[in-house]
């Protein structure tokens, strides 16, 4: 089943950490509906927030693959619809 | 004291302990090349004779010196031609850190001459890289480099210098201590987990062990015996768990997966508890999952927490380091006795055995690899490194070798790489010198690395090569006999005089094509000093059972 899920990723602010983040979807041939990024806490921290339509088999995996990047430092998802 | 960044990179390794690296040079890491000049006699530089190599040379090391193996490329095409061996060590949890030289900082993004986006085409297959544009950065991220690929389940890591950061001066000094909030504690599991696990594995009748490559990084061997000894539990192991435990003590029940032993796939389906450690089900392991184990309750053990849960969901996970995870289990379990079920694993072992002896009949005038391996483990006592290919060599290496000794087989697993057994093995031999490393190969992968044969002749690195040579790509020819009507497309390999290619790197061959020369051919071989090549011209058909084909659950194990 197929659901929207909105990831929300706290990491530093550093160059490639977005790449990363859409290595992971691309490979499973994901698509990003929305994406939003800034940098917060004196811009050493940036926050990711993306929704995307995933078969709800993967949805926790993708975080905690989303985690494993070195860069990131904290993952969370709320399944929309 | 100021130095160069180039002499900061050859600092960083010396602090990191690094004392071999494999490497080819180009424009743009010479300042490295230049700096490593005056550094001979405190790390020892490998040159290979293609990038490739020296990535594979570096995971072999790495797989048996429990270091992290360093290779060194130059921009552009020596970067690129790093990326199946990086992407190999991804899979299969190498910790490698690979630096690529890249072009001056003021010409990145200009398309210059040897410039390509490392990084980006990296990113997918790397634990983490980096590009240093300037030499203040190197310290710290040489520090980092190395924590972040053998900390928590190891990896490839890729440091891309530009050229001008190797120029650069700078006062050099090395973080001492480094960690990452990330890898504080990678024991995750809880007491209650703990617990649960071994309230399980008290209670189970027909338990089996799965272990893999994790137990071997985690150094949890001894554990993982005491465990199985304390509950009587059969182990079995995946393809990059061979040799945990002798192939020839009692608890030991044989390998798992599409061409592991029957008796262990036909009972994972029995069983009433997996216990899994050190391995992720991968899909040559469970074959098709909807039918995988449909009676067993699943611990899953693993560092990796991206891993538990990702194929199969497991009644109890532990997430983090293997042996550390056993020596809070072990107290927990009560001693048991599954005499009956071992004894299912003994009928269905001779079962494949009977059928095996039927093959081995028809095959009888023949020489096939199965035998090379047995003759090998009596010659060898099962005592040397084998340093398998990918395809069928790769089978019959892991099923008929008969491993005594702790982390003996070195072999591409997830990603397959042929060609990675002669480059490989020159890593291994580097690392431990003394003992004895087979490099066994096809014809076929054989002649996708053939080149290091001058990095072993120039290194006088006596490394025995064996080459399985039936002119075909084997296991290619082996799907398209029993599942494309023998439809031989595109396997048949002509193939070259391997003795001469030999002798013009100035290495010892022979060539034997008689099975009653094949023991005094082994013989020679083996007693050789120096490095030799010996070609086993083997039987052309001749495939690889048991098998399960793909789709089918494990229980659905082909016997021929």
């Amino acid at each position: 089943m197929i659901k929207t899920v909105q990831y929300n990723i706290v990491c530093e602010n550093k160059p490639g950490v977005l790449h990363r983040v859409t290595n992971i979807l691309l490979k499973r041939k994901i698509n990003i509906e929305t994406l939003t990024a800034f940098p917060i806490d004196n811009r050493a921290i940036s926050t990711i927030n993306f929704t995307s339509n995933i078969d709800e088999k993967k949805i926790e995996n993708i975080a905690k693959q989303i985690k494993k990047i070195i860069e990131v430092i904290e993952v969370s998802f709320v399944v929309i619809n | 004291m100021k130095i160069s960044g180039a002499r900061a990179v050859i600092q960083s390794l010396i602090n990191e302990k690094v004392d071999v690296v494999f490497g080819y040079p180009g424009g743009a890491n010479m300042p490295i090349y230049d700096a490593l000049y005056d550094y001979q006699d405190k790390i020892r530089h490998i040159l290979v004779r293609h990038e490739q190599g020296a990535v594979h040379a570096a995971e072999g090391y790495a797989r048996v010196s429990g270091k992290v193996g360093v290779c060194l490329a130059t921009s552009g095409p020596g970067a690129t031609n790093l990326v199946t061996g990086i992407a190999d060590a991804m899979m299969d949890s190498v910790p490698l850190v690979c630096i690529t030289g890249q072009v001056a900082t003021s010409l990145i993004g200009t398309d210059a001459f040897q410039e390509t986006d490392v990084i980006g085409i990296t990113t997918p297959i790397t634990k983490w890289n980096y590009q240093i544009t300037s030499a203040s950065e190197i310290p710290d991220v040489f520090v980092k480099a190395f924590y972040v690929s053998k900390t928590g389940r190891p990896g490839p890591v890729v440091i891309d210098i530009a050229k001008n950061a190797q120029f650069e001066e700078i006062d050099f000094y090395y973080p001492e201590n480094f960690s990452l909030e990330k890898y504080k504690n990678v024991n995750k599991f809880t007491k209650e987990e703990i617990n649960k696990a071994a309230e399980i594995i008290n209670q189970s009748e027909k338990p089996l062990i799965i272990a893999g490559h994790g137990v071997i990084i985690s150094g949890g061997q001894n554990e993982l015996e005491k465990l199985a000894k304390k509950a009587s539990l059969p182990t079995a192991v995946t393809l990059h768990g061979l040799s945990i435990l002798p192939v020839d003590h009692s608890l030991y029940v044989g390998m798992v997966g599409m061409h592991g032993d029957y008796s262990v796939n036909k009972l994972t389906n029995e069983s009433d508890l997996i216990i899994a450690i050190g391995m992720r089900f991968d899909d040559r392991v469970t074959s098709a999952l909807s039918k995988y184990a449909p009676e067993a309750k699943i611990i899953h053990i693993d560092i990796d927490e991206a891993e538990i849960g990702k194929n199969l969901k497991p009644t109890v996970s532990l997430t983090g380091d293997a042996r550390s995870i056993l020596v809070e289990l072990i107290p927990l379990i009560k001693e048991n006795n599954h005499k009956e079920w071992f004894a299912e694993f003994e009928r269905l072992k001779k079962v494949e055995e009977d059928v095996q002896k039927k093959r081995e009949k028809k095959f009888k005038d023949k020489i096939t690899a199965d035998k090379v391996f047995k003759i090998l483990s009596e010659k060898t006592q099962g005592k040397a490194i084998i340093v398998a290919d990918v395809g069928q060599n790769q089978m019959f290496a892991a099923k008929y070798y008969k491993y005594k000794i702790f982390n003996s087989f070195i072999t591409s697993g997830g990603l397959g790489t042929m060609g990675y057994a002669l480059p490989a093995s020159i890593g291994v031999k580097v690392a431990i010198p003394d003992s004895l490393v087979i490099a066994s190969c096809g014809d076929g992968g054989f002649q996708m690395t053939i080149q290091e044969l001058g990095t072993i002749m120039q290194e006088k690195l006596p490394i025995k090569i064996l080459i399985f040579n039936n002119s075909y790509l084997g296991m290619v020819r082996q799907w398209q006999d029993l599942f494309f009507n023998k439809r031989y497309s595109s396997t048949y390999l002509k193939n070259p005089d391997f003795l001469k290619i030999a002798e013009g790197y100035g290495i010892k061959s022979k060539r034997v094509s008689e099975l009653s020369q094949l023991n005094m051919s082994l013989d020679e071989f083996l007693e050789s000093k120096d490095s030799f090549l010996l070609e086993v011209v083997i039987e052309k058909e001749h495939n690889v059972f048991p098998m399960i084909p793909v789709g089918a659950g494990v229980d659905e194990v082909m016997l021929e």
